[in-house]
């Protein structure tokens, strides 16, 4: 037990030295600042909402202006005005004074034709299209009505607008599994190198001189790598709670990860033990890392899934089976390979 | 003449076989490192995994929905909104007579059915008087709500397509256009040619018939909704058209009119107003990503391999050949330059982009190879290199992607040539200018990268445990020479040794433009979505202190690797000029200009950014201050402006300098003193301008 802890114990003073894990942790950093500078810009240009007091004005004319008044009045953020033709409104938008244009003609068809005009390449417009789209679709939802009588199945009534906040989900469904399985691909990252590494620089061979077996080796290595995991997780739920955002279920969430830092940390370990060097080690990891979490986000109740219904406290029996699961079956993944690596040695 | 010539042609012929021969030996290494047995592990790993998520898909058991039923609501089994709430893949339906509200449920969705309705056993839409969605109150049961408002809207929208009576189903039918203002008092922010072909139309047009020439348009578009598409007329709505490529699924079976998404700006879109999408061009994005991906997997190959040559000194033999350190890293290099170039001239194939999609990724390929090699040189062990190329993937993928999604937006996009990528996509039009623009500063700071880690490719750094810190500062200072001490009392200040190691200050600091370029405009691009109160003073500062690093870094190298004599400190070891204090700060001063004036002239150089009009948009002005437009002013004072911020660069330049030969405190504290006064300065001028 000793030997396997001072092996722990040399692997992460080496990190230290090398000052690798807070490179580690800025980078994660970068990763979700600047995921969520996409998302909260993205979301702000597509839900003005978002925006404060984000207000367009637009220029209607033509037959239906009074029902398009009405749909205006339901539509936060965006108003109406009504001119006489559709030159006046025309006129209007070139002089700035309305965002967009909206004529409208009853065909005899029975349908409203809309010639939407709105502002070309500026930054408003994904902003003024999004408004004028919400504008129209409650347009299109009274007119709908008022021929509730011809259709066959009447839709279903909409419940009334709620406020929300566009990041809530986004935070829970990909900020916090994003954040909490940064840090486990780097562990078995981590493994990879310090295996390969020993083995390249034949510092492996002095390690077997000392009194230590192939699995305290492993044993060692792993318990550094899977160590560190948990406490960079634990570091990004905190910072989320400091920031307002409250994660329900910390425990579970840590324990699952750890069970997947556990997994991955045997994939890797398995991987640096057959591969030629770190070239291919590396490189077959990536691949590897990449199809077991692009196939298990795929899955209905992957990782990814579990940990936001654990985040958001909508997690039950089926989740809590989940980890469980997930937790025997990294258990069994790392004590087979132990034991394979133990018999078999590092084949090179 | 002609002799020479041939001997010029000789040693190049040698120098090209030299280099082809490392690269036939690195690539025949590379191969073998991963060897078959690797290859077919990896391919197999592969096809299982794509079996098992097709087989998933197929059988619907797959989904990437990450948000699966993350919310819990409540609605009875006969309520026909069971329905909406089971097809919504957020939302997991919970019996509502047991949920209880904000423990097993977020919300409750309750129905007021018409009296006697209902009697037959079934509740259909028709019965439904009115809806409430109850949520608990808290920020959850807010989001749940809207959910179920969105889950319902869905539903309606799938229930009215399969409706025979169409017209009924979908009255309203909304032609879309979109039209620059020919006048107007934020003309300025309507962005010159430089969105693309959209603006052409107009700009073309001449200002006097637009007016008139919309109107007649939209007459037109409202008599039938077909003529909208062929009224626009100047080419770039069919552009836009052809190139919409299907990035909303085919949502409009048994529709009249084709609901056209995913079009870019100038695109007329006919259709339900449910199937407007707003310009942003997702797909083409979505596709520019797939680039970028293969980079990855090649940067670690790459990586391994430098570092491989340091490791137990085993570069060694090949830096005793004659071969020169430049004709060794570029012979290892090319094999995975040609990789490059093969993959993503394979993905262009794929995707459907043209030549200009792979001489766009040429740049960033350059780059993530450039920065890999530095990374590679710089790093001690695999671990701190996994590290360094993790970082480099995130940076440069941040920075390739992330102004390419504000392609349509804004010229500023146009930094990353990834969106050109995206203009290729599209089918639009891309001036010469644009792409050297795109991707000038980008293939430069490749090779400055380059260039910077050749510098340590030598016995001393490569083989020796240095912080990365250390081996930077080594790599920057092996590019200066020491400045003489003056002959004598006579020594002439236009001495020629002087003044060629002034000059290679200068040239060390103008190498650090690209990279001042790139920073200046990630910080432009990251600031920009902000409230320009904001991100105006945010931006003049953080310039001035990009501005003021790269000017004074390389100097601080010199005087830490003793190349410049020390203030108060020890003699420099090597050749460097020793002495009394005042001669030490003479060096630091002299250095200091020097370094501004490299800076100053390497700035007026970059005249090119003016090409894309980027200083139209605002807040590029404040970017490039002294490159806006400044006629009308009496040549004297345009004179004064001009060399002003040469007196800048060379005044804040000394000042760090002379921080920097005292150690590394007084540079801290002195580059902090030059960047308010940089930036101070640059607040005069955008106030001024």
């Amino acid at each position: 037990m000793d030997s396997r802890l001072t092996i722990a114990g040399r692997e992460i003073a080496g990190l230290r030295a090398e000052k690798t894990i807070l490179l580690a942790i800025g980078i994660q950093l970068f990763i979700a600042m600047f995921s969520s500078f996409l998302v909260v810009g993205l979301v702000s240009m597509y839900d003005p909402g978002a925006l404060d007091g984000a207000q367009i004005e637009v220029a209607a004319a033509g037959d239906a202006v009074d029902e398009l008044e009405r749909a205006a009045a339901e539509v936060p953020g965006a108003s109406v005005t009504p001119y006489d033709d559709a030159n006046a409104a025309r006129s209007a938008f070139e002089r700035n004074a309305a965002d967009a244009v909206v004529v409208t003609t009853r065909t005899e068809s029975g349908r409203v034709s809309t010639a939407v005009t709105a502002p070309d390449a500026t930054v408003e417009t994904t902003v003024i299209v999004v408004q004028l789209r919400e504008l129209l679709r409650t347009y299109e939802l009274n007119e709908r009505d008022a021929r509730a009588s011809f259709l066959e199945e009447s839709p279903l009534p909409l419940p009334d607008r709620s406020d929300t906040s566009p990041y809530f989900t986004f935070t829970y469904t990909v900020l916090i599994p994003l954040l909490v399985f940064l840090p486990v691909f780097i562990s078995g990252s981590l493994v990879v190198d310090s295996i390969t590494e020993e083995l390249d620089q034949g510092t492996m061979e002095l390690l077997r001189v000392a009194p230590v077996t192939l699995a305290d080796i492993v044993d060692g290595k792993a318990a550094a790598a899977i160590g560190i995991a948990p406490g960079q997780a634990l570091l990004w739920l905190l910072l989320l709670e400091a920031n307002g955002t409250s994660v329900a279920n910390v425990g579970p969430i840590l324990a699952l990860m750890t069970a997947l830092t556990t997994l991955v940390v045997a994939v890797a370990v398995g991987i640096a033990a057959v591969a030629p060097d770190r070239q291919a080690a590396q490189l077959l990891y990536s691949v590897a890392v990449l199809v077991l979490f692009g196939g298990a986000t795929a899955m209905a109740g992957g990782p990814a899934n579990a940990v936001a219904r654990l985040a958001i406290d909508s997690a039950d029996a089926t989740t809590g089976v989940l980890v469980v699961a997930y937790a025997a079956i990294a258990a069994a993944a790392y004590l087979g390979v132990r034991r394979v690596v133990a018999v078999e040695g590092f084949g090179r | 003449m002609t002799d020479r010539l041939r001997r010029v042609g000789r040693r190049l012929a040698v120098g090209v076989r030299r280099v082809l021969r490392v690269a036939r030996w690195e690539s025949a290494r590379a191969s073998g490192g991963v060897d078959r047995r690797t290859l077919a592990a990896g391919v197999a790993l592969l096809l299982v995994a794509g079996g098992v998520v097709g087989v998933g898909v197929a059988t619907g058991v797959a989904g990437l929905d990450v948000d699966q039923d993350v919310y819990r609501v409540g609605v009875d089994g006969e309520s026909p909104y069971t329905d909406a709430i089971e097809e919504a893949p957020s939302l997991r339906p919970v019996s509502a007579r047991s949920a209880s509200l904000g423990d097993s449920a977020d919300a409750v969705v309750v129905t007021v059915v018409r009296p006697g309705a209902g009697d037959d056993g079934s509740i259909d839409a028709a019965d439904v008087e009115e809806v409430v969605v109850r949520a608990s109150d808290t920020r959850k049961g807010e989001a749940a709500a809207a959910s179920v408002r969105e889950a319902v809207a869905a539903h309606n929208e799938r229930l009215m397509r399969a409706e025979p009576n169409q017209t009924a189903a979908f009255p309203v039918v909304v032609t879309l256009r979109y039209v620059g203002r020919t006048t107007g008092v934020d003309d300025g922010a309507t962005l010159g040619g430089s969105g693309g072909g959209s603006t052409d139309g107009p700009d073309g047009g001449g200002g006097g018939s637009d007016g008139p020439d919309g109107t007649g348009d939209g007459g037109d578009g409202t008599g039938d909704g077909g003529s909208g598409e062929s009224s626009t007329g100047d080419g770039s709505a069919t552009d836009g058209l052809g190139s919409a490529d299907g990035s909303t699924e085919s949502d409009d079976d048994g529709f009249a009119v084709p609901s056209i998404g995913g079009g870019a700006f100038g695109a007329s879109t006919v259709g339900s107003p449910g199937s407007i999408t707003p310009p942003f061009p997702f797909t083409s994005l979505l596709l520019a990503f797939a680039f970028l991906v293969p980079m990855n997997f090649l940067i670690q190959a790459y990586g391994s391999s430098i570092l491989d040559e340091r490791t137990n000194r085993r570069g060694e033999p090949l830096l005793v050949t004659p071969l020169s350190p430049a004709e060794i890293v570029a012979g290892k290099t090319l094999p995975y330059a040609a990789a490059a170039a093969v993959v993503t001239s394979l993905i262009a194939l794929v995707v459907g982009g043209g030549p200009l999609s792979v001489v766009a990724v040429a740049p960033v390929a350059a780059t993530f190879l450039g920065a890999t090699f530095v990374g590679a040189m710089f790093a001690r062990s695999f671990k701190e290199l996994t590290f360094v190329t993790v970082g480099v993937s995130v940076l440069l993928t941040t920075y390739a992607f992330v102004p390419a999604i504000f392609t349509n937006v804004t010229p500023v996009a146009l930094v990353s040539p990834l969106t050109l990528v995206v203009f290729d996509l599209q089918g639009e039009a891309v001036s010469t200018g644009e792409v050297l623009f795109s991707t000038a500063p980008m293939g430069l700071g490749a090779a400055l990268l380059f260039g910077l880690g050749l510098g340590v490719y030598r016995e001393e750094d490569m083989f020796s445990q240095k912080p990365v810190t250390r081996k930077f500062l080594d790599a920057l200072a092996v590019r200066l020479s020491p400045i003489p001490a003056r002959r004598g009392i006579g020594g002439g200040l236009l001495d020629r040794d002087r003044l060629r190691a002034l000059g290679s200050v200068a040239l060390l600091t103008a190498c650090t433009l690209p990279f001042v370029f790139v920073a200046e405009l990630l910080a432009v691009a990251v600031l920009f979505a902000l409230p320009v109160t904001v991100s105006i003073p945010v931006l003049l500062v953080t310039i001035a202190f990009i501005e003021e690093v790269a000017k004074s870094v390389g100097l601080y190298a010199g005087f830490e690797r003793g190349v410049f004599g020390r203030i108060g400190g020890d003699p420099a070891g090597d050749g460097g000029a020793t002495g009394d204090g005042h001669g030490a700060l003479r060096v630091a001063l002299a250095v200091g200009i020097a370094s501004g004036t490299g800076f100053f002239l390497a700035e007026k150089a970059t005249a090119v950014v003016q090409a894309v009009g980027l200083t139209d948009l605002f807040i590029g002005r404040a970017a490039f201050a002294d490159v806006a437009g400044l006629s009308g002013l009496p040549p004297l004072a345009l004179a004064a402006l001009f060399f002003a911020p040469l007196v800048l660069h060379a005044v804040t330049t000394s000042v760090a300098s002379v921080g920097a030969s005292r150690g590394r405190t007084a540079y801290a504290l002195a580059l902090t003193l030059a960047t308010l006064g940089h930036a101070a300065y640059n607040v005069g001028v955008v106030g001024l301008g």
